[in-house]
């Protein structure tokens, strides 16, 4: 069952590893809790940093590191304040190439539902979910009916795009709607043209482009969001719109996935 | 590593549908038939905990990592280590196994480098294995690699067992468990009335073949019925059945030998000889075809056979014109039999943890019975 209460957004952010999920969720989250929203934000990488921006640069405890150390788990001990009221929460996971990091977000999730109500009671909540959906693990939010709709984030590079498909795959395969593609551009060519039909060829839209701009990691180097650490500039603007843009949307749909030579059309008509 | 690959068919939920043996446990046995002193499973807790229980009555010590959900996601490398130190301090093992399970295989975990870290005093036999392989005996085919792999077991006599293995695989597939998508269990036919047929017919004075066909242990069992129904025919004084059995004390693991000599010296007490061995007790997938030809050679106008432990190893068309009574301990293969055309199929139940830690002959329900009807008579 999937509880779209009152206004509330619970929405998940996918996308190729590297092409910018945690900094777009993180901005996206301040922005909404800056107009008075509560914003809930649930990193599920195990690198655990996509709230990193919210908290000055802290990291926080993680629910897999606290359950590995056999400790009784309690909300404090998870869920961290930052910007401007952004309840913060990291899965955590282990080492690269040792253990299972999908069931480490199975675990961690119920973990995180047992010791908060904060997934029901906020306005937004985000789950940074990281890369492709590789395994079972990684679909929980969406299986779980923890997430309403996803969004995908993709540059107008073949190998994001051709991620972003996959990954639409899976949403199809698991029933999820898709909210639409956020275009975090690597300056390639067309790219605003290439996203949007893309974005159509799924059957959804391009809900925002996000420019390639110095300042987004002159602020993650300082520990902060742009919405914080540069908050009358341009992309802040950009980002307030988006995250407007998101909580006013209601017309996520099952993504249609393309096939591959639908996919290097797209590419090839704009070249 | 094993060349054979086990996913060449994709399970569309259209196989067989009843639980079998699993390929970690088929594993577990194979180390205790090398001679293993300890087997660490490196899995949750409960994991093959019936089977450890039982081996441990054999005399070999089984351990487990109790990965939990911690190690699941963090993976359980130095819980391994830890228990793999433990385990050497507190049993001073001469040959040590490590046995993978489903949990520790799907998170891909690398037993080969916590073995590396330890750096054990013995050869260890490590057995990368999980319950997901149609055939069990999967599972007992990757162990004997492992062991030559360690230097514990020399190529020929591995390249021999699997050959029986895959025989074996092939004679469940054909008439055994795995023969159909559902079998009920069955306690077959009652045993009562078995034996009553078995002294009539004893009685008449018509003329029977003994057929002792049984996987390893389990012979120490079945031949309780051998002895059984050897003693009511010289009481009756009809004479003697002829008997064949897979006993021979030269082939196989010097363990299953010393299996095969210990019932020989039993029945020698009693008086009992095998007219004809059919080979070692490891061999059941192929020594039921050697009955099935001797059968057909000297005996084909006998009246009965008693067909023990693996009746389906013996050919039916071997089997022609005589009445058929089989014995099996598989509560699953009374129905296959039946439909072979065994005129009379009786289990005993709960057989294999009775022969488990055992040295001599051990009373059999079917054995008892007979004694008892023959008495009363």
């Amino acid at each position: 069952m999937r509880m779209q209460s009152g206004n509330k957004k619970h929405i998940g952010i996918y996308g190729k590893g590297g092409i910018g999920k945690s900094s777009t969720a993180s901005n996206v989250a301040a922005a909404c809790a800056e107009t008075g929203s509560t914003v809930m934000l649930i990193g599920c990488d195990p690198k655990s940093d996509t709230s990193i921006t919210l908290l000055r640069g802290r990291r926080i405890p993680t629910i897999l590191d606290l359950m590995r150390l056999g400790k009784d788990i309690k909300e404090e001990d998870v869920v961290f304040e930052g910007y401007a009221g952004v309840k913060c929460v990291e899965v955590g996971g282990p080492e690269p190439g040792i253990g299972c990091a999908g069931r480490g977000i199975i675990v961690a999730i119920q973990v995180l539902r047992k010791v908060t109500d904060a997934m029901n009671t906020s306005d937004l909540v985000i789950y940074d979910v990281p890369g492709d959906i590789v395994c079972g693990g990684f679909a929980v939010p969406i299986r779980k009916g923890l997430v309403d709709e996803a969004y995908i984030l993709t540059s107008g590079e073949y190998m994001p795009l051709y991620a972003a498909n996959n990954i639409c795959k899976g949403l199809n395969k698991l029933g999820a709607p898709l909210g639409g593609v956020i275009c975090n551009s690597r300056e390639a060519t067309n790219e605003e043209a290439i996203t949007r039909r893309f974005a159509e060829g799924l059957g959804s839209k391009l809900i925002a482009f996000i420019p390639k701009v110095k300042i987004v990691q002159d602020c993650e180097r300082a520990g902060l969001s742009v919405i914080e650490g540069c908050p009358r500039s341009k992309i802040a603007e950009i980002y307030r719109e988006l995250a407007n843009d998101i909580m006013g949307n209601w017309e996520s749909k099952i993504p249609e996935p393309l096939d591959d030579e639908e996919l290097r059309a797209i590419l090839l008509q704009y070249e | 590593m094993s060349t054979r690959s086990d996913v060449n068919d994709e399970n569309s939920g259209e196989g067989i549908m009843h639980p079998r043996p699993s390929s970690i446990v088929a594993a577990l046995y194979t180390l205790r038939d090398l001679e293993t002193d300890v087997v660490i499973i490196h899995g949750p807790p409960g994991c093959c905990f019936k089977h450890s229980r039982l081996l441990e009555e054999d005399g070999i010590r089984v351990v487990t990592t109790a990965m939990d959900e911690a190690n699941f996601v963090f993976g359980g490398r130095e819980v391994l280590k830890n228990v793999m130190m433990r385990s050497i301090e507190l049993f001073h093992p001469k040959l040590l196994g490590v046995v993978g399970t489903c949990a520790s295989m799907i998170i891909g975990e690398d037993i080969h480098q916590a073995v590396e870290e330890v750096r054990p005093h013995c050869p260890v036999i490590e057995v990368e294995i999980h319950a997901g392989h149609h055939d069990n005996t999967y599972g007992a085919i990757v162990t004997l690699e492992a062991a030559v792999e360690a230097g514990v077991l020399d190529a020929a006599e591995c390249a021999r067992q699997k050959r029986l293995l895959l025989e074996a695989t092939e004679l469940e597939k054909f008439a055994g468990v795995a023969s159909r998508e559902y079998i009920a269990p069955s306690r077959g036919d009652v045993k009562y009335s078995v034996a009553t047929e078995l002294i009539i017919l004893i009685k008449e004075g018509k003329r029977g073949i003994i057929v002792l066909n049984a996987k390893k242990e389990t012979a120490y069992q079945f031949a309780d019925i051998v002895a059984a129904l050897v003693e009511v025919s010289q009481d009756v004084g009809m004479g003697r059945p002829i008997t064949m059995a897979n006993l021979d004390v030269g082939v196989g693991l010097p363990r299953l030998r010393n299996h095969a000599r210990n019932i020989l010296d039993d029945l020698e007490k009693s008086g009992i000889r095998i007219d004809h061995l059919t080979g070692g007790l490891d061999e059941y997938p192929i020594t039921g075809q050697v009955a099935g030809k001797l059968i057909r050679e000297y005996y084909s106008d006998y009246d009965f056979v008693v067909l023990l432990g693996v009746p389906h190893a013996v050919p039916m068309k071997s089997l022609e014109g005589i009445k058929i009574f089989s014995v099996t301990n598989g509560p699953r293969q009374v129905l296959p039999l039946k439909e072979l055309g065994h005129d009379f199929v009786v289990v005993e139940i709960d057989l294999h943890p009775k022969t488990l830690g055992v040295e001599h002959i051990v009373p059999s329900e079917l054995g008892n019975t007979l004694r008892a009807l023959n008495r009363g008579s």
